[in-house]
């Protein structure tokens, strides 16, 4: 067992770049393209954590071609049920080229055809003709470039660390404390700026896309530092199915039969799977003899959940703290996701302001002194489930977490009868069994602190559906199966207030309205 | 059913510990004695394949069997 008399590694930084994937990258590259010292923190491998490798291709569209531009910006607001935020919507996609060539230039191939120009993943539609570029090697190309442009530039890596809270003083955050997986010894970052891209979270669904390092730590470490989170309420169906006779499926798209011999309408990222499932007709079908059933990610839309972003420079309202890629609520798309392609672009866009703006934020700063007192309250926080000599293992709970998340009625085909039981019962494990669980070796430590990191997320997923009384792109209601435009053109935004998760909506712009005197139809085209 | 990592052949693997470094959710550890990799947690397992694909000898089987408790959102 390792010694849990641990020792302190401290590191003292300009800028601290949390995560490990393309956001990641982004910020820390062009941060220390200004000149500033920056330090790199994966609780994985650079390159091989989180969402980035599993990308196919980025969105790019070159600046010249401003109706596409307009198009796509438009696409994104009538697909995403007018919850998209058409401000960063377009921001992102303008400099999508710019970053689609930072790409290039950083060594990441791109597939081209016999006459050289670039093309679409094989997985795209004709929609996506002139926009969506593909991974030469396909997914699993990131995990190969990725980290070579940061190496080159001097940013200092720090793999297999794993940040757990970050250090606030005066207001203002002030670095972060880590934890290692070969002893209790813990890392104290002390950085005049912090850039959280730790990606969002499912509850490490087993079968299905791999989200096993996904635990929305970066959403929680910034909720608790007084940011402010959004979309919660909304689900990711990049369906993940699995095959019955061994396997998993990640393909999204795919004709498909009920139990009763029917095909299924619209199968892809939506609720008709769960709707079969619910009424009766499931398993579902695909040829013969693929028998598939449903896996719940758990995550929310792509680019569309986690820490709002309080201006263009991804500063988040905490000084000292920027987010970038899926930790940054850029809302880009809204309800729903309708643009292939852009969670890769938006990651690289946000990366590259928020680690443009941190660097500029951490030259006018001096590394404050920590007040040793109140950190040495936080180190105990961190490190208090291996001193524990009993208590609720984190796997025993991270299991009862994902039963209670799992089935499809609970976060995909929702009502209150459900869902606010289910939120007694994760109010429950967030009193009850987190201060209670306990590690017993530093893999454990981890263990612990994704657990309680996947905890709050569900108390906040399970509040922001319990809110939003109405259904809107993928979040479903059967108490409350319409629209409703009067109540629900607004964020639902959470915030820590004297301790307590407080939900409260943010009215969307009146110059993003839909027109409201137009048909229900064709305000929403999409609607069956 | 599922995909899981299911053995690393000690004859094959030559201790260069790459497959360590490389699992996102920390499953594979070095034996100290053997100075060999071994499959220390397997619960842990997100199915993504990166140890065997990263594999220099070809010496990690990733498996069709069950070997991770699978939950579905309905079945």
């Amino acid at each position: 067992m390792a010694d849990k008399n641990n020792q302190e590694i401290v590191i003292e930084t300009d800028v601290l770049v949390i995560g490990g994937g393309i956001a990641a990258c982004f910020a820390a590259v062009k941060a220390r393209e200004q000149g500033v010292d920056v330090t790199l923190v994966s609780k994985g491998v650079i390159g091989r954590s989180g969402m980035s490798p599993w990308a196919h291709g980025t969105m790019a569209v070159p600046p010249e071609k401003k109706d596409k531009i307009r198009e796509l910006a438009d696409q994104a607001h009538v697909g995403g049920e007018y919850l998209n935020n058409c401000t960063w919507t377009e921001r992102v996609i303008r400099e999508s080229y710019a970053r689609f060539q930072d790409m290039l230039a950083w060594g990441q191939p791109f597939l081209k055809d016999e006459k050289g120009d670039y093309i679409k993943p094989m997985s795209g539609n004709q929609e996506q003709e002139g926009r969506l570029w593909a991974l030469e090697d396909g997914p699993g190309s990131w995990a190969k470039s990725l980290r070579n442009q940061p190496v080159k530039m001097g940013v200092r890596i720090l793999e297999k660390v794993m940040i757990v809270d970050l250090i606030k003083q005066d207001g203002a955050v002030v670095g972060a404390v880590g934890i290692t997986r070969n002893s209790f010894d813990l890392y104290v970052i002390r950085a005049k700026a912090t850039v959280m891209c730790a990606g969002s979270g499912g509850f490490k669904p087993v079968g299905g896309w791999p989200l096993g390092d996904l635990t929305s730590d970066g959403h929680v470490m910034a909720y608790r530092a007084g940011a402010e989170i959004t979309g919660k309420e909304f689900e990711d169906f990049h369906n993940g199915m699995v095959r019955r006779q061994g396997g998993i499926w990640l393909s999204n798209i795919l004709p498909m039969t009920n139990a009763e011999g029917d095909s299924v309408p619209g199968f892809g990222f939506g609720l008709s799977a769960d709707i079969e499932a619910h009424e009766g007709r499931a398993p579902l079908y695909r040829g013969e003899d693929e028998v598939f059933s449903g896996v719940a990610l758990g995550l929310s839309v792509h680019t569309a959940e986690g820490v709002w972003p309080v201006d263009e420079d991804c500063s988040t309202g905490v000084s000292g703290l920027y987010v970038a890629g899926d930790s940054c609520a850029t809302m880009i798309v809204g309800a729903a996701y309708s643009m292939g392609g852009s969670g890769s672009c938006n990651a690289s866009v946000t990366g590259a302001r928020a680690g443009l703006a941190a660097a500029g934020y951490s030259r006018q700063k001096v590394l404050p002194s920590i007040n040793w007192e109140e950190f040495s309250e936080l180190k105990d926080s961190v490190i208090m489930p291996a001193r524990r000599k009993g208590g609720f293992s984190p796997n025993w709970v991270t299991q009862l977490l994902k039963n209670a998340m799992m089935p499809y009625y609970i976060l995909r085909i929702k009502h209150a009868d459900r869902l606010q039981p289910t939120l007694a019962f994760v109010e429950f494990m967030r009193d009850h069994l987190c201060p209670r669980l306990f590690a017993r070796d530093p893999h454990e430590l981890r263990l612990v602190h994704e657990t309680k990191n996947m905890i709050i997320n569900a108390e906040m997923k399970m509040r922001a559906s319990l809110f939003r009384t109405e259904s809107r792109g993928t979040h479903y209601r059967e108490d409350y199966p319409l629209r409703s435009d009067p109540d629900w053109l607004a964020w639902v935004m959470i915030r820590q207030v004297n301790g307590k998760m407080t939900v409260y909506k943010k009215p969307i712009p009146q110059e993003w309205r839909p027109d409201l005197t137009a048909p229900y139809e064709e305000r929403y085209p999409a609607a069956v | 059913m599922t995909l899981t990592i299911e053995r690393i052949d000690a004859e094959l693997c030559i201790g260069c510990g790459i497959c360590v470094e490389s699992c996102p959710t920390d499953v594979i550890r070095m034996d100290d004695k053997t100075k060999k990799a071994v499959i220390k947690y397997p619960e842990d397992c997100q199915l993504c394949g990166f140890c065997a694909i990263d594999c220099p000898q070809g010496a990690i089987y990733i498996s069709p069997e069950k070997r991770t408790p699978l939950l579905t959102s309905w079945g």
